[in-house]
């Protein structure tokens, strides 16, 4: 994988994500970047990372479940 | 873990704090059942999709005796949401009989109980991480912002600080393999 590859997995790697206008979480603007191999690669890659969050937060909080709480409305 | 009747009436009663125990411990089987659709679309952002339907629906969800029935469902909205995806990126026909595959051979779902031990090895390994990469990784953790931002709160560049993620969950992966650790072995179902 090159340099410029590798930055963009860890992109994807982020819980950031944007919504849509309809209010949908939208794909990262990096993924869309990557050929087969990158993204599966980010898939690997974001698991262990959310592993490691899970671990080593008191609450035992990924930033994924973070971004999803930051946005629960009902 | 609580008994999962009781964590559904909560979660149907908007208590975001059950919810965020059950999101926590859903998260890896719910990511794990989408692997198959990681070449295909964004996983994370289908994953977190997935998770503010369940709080949506929660309310109006009837548990259908069996165990783990919100994870179960779960796991479907999740693949909804990832079928949904494909439509954008129009896959090959080899590429969607391949997913059906691996979706078919998919075995149950179980929500994945916290592993102190694991916990533990993992935080020994992050207090042993280099300076640079220790920041990165904070950075990370305590926020859930773009990147660009969170590499201007510990003073990196953005590229400076996608390396250093990435060198400190490569020290991570290292100093757990040394402790006897396989972090892809814990991940697996």
């Amino acid at each position: 994988m090159s340099p410029d590859e590798a930055l963009l997995v860890e992109r994807v790697v982020s819980a950031h994500r944007e919504r849509g206008a309809d209010g949908a979480v939208r794909s990262h603007p990096a993924w869309h970047d990557l050929g087969a191999e990158g993204r599966r690669a980010a898939y690997e890659e974001t698991a262990r990372q959310r592993a490691a969050e899970r671990a080593l937060d008191p609450n035992a909080q990924s930033s994924t479940v973070k971004a999803v709480l930051a946005r629960l409305s009902r | 873990m609580q008994p999962e009747h009781e964590q559904l009436a909560r979660i149907s009663a908007g208590d975001a704090a059950a919810f965020a125990a059950w999101a926590s411990s859903a998260e890896a089987p719910l990511r794990r059942s989408l692997r198959p659709f990681a070449a295909l679309c964004d996983t994370e952002a289908v994953l977190q999709e997935a998770l503010l339907r369940v709080w949506q629906v929660a309310p109006r969800f009837v548990h259908d005796g069996r165990p783990n029935a919100l994870l179960r469902f779960a796991v479907t909205a999740a693949r909804n949401v990832a079928f949904s995806e494909l439509r954008k990126v129009t896959p090959t026909a080899t590429e969607v009989e391949a997913l059906h595959r691996a979706l078919d051979a998919q075995g149950e779902v179980t929500l994945s109980a916290p592993d102190p031990l694991l916990r533990a090895a993992i935080a020994r390994c992050r207090d042993k991480l280099p300076a640079q990469p220790a920041r990165a990784l904070a950075g990370r953790l305590e926020g859930v912002g773009e990147d660009r931002a969170l590499a201007s709160s510990v003073g990196m560049s953005l590229n400076t600080f996608l390396q250093n993620v990435t060198r400190a969950r490569r020290f991570l992966a290292d100093c757990l393999a040394r402790a006897g650790v396989d972090l892809d072995l814990e991940l697996s179902p």
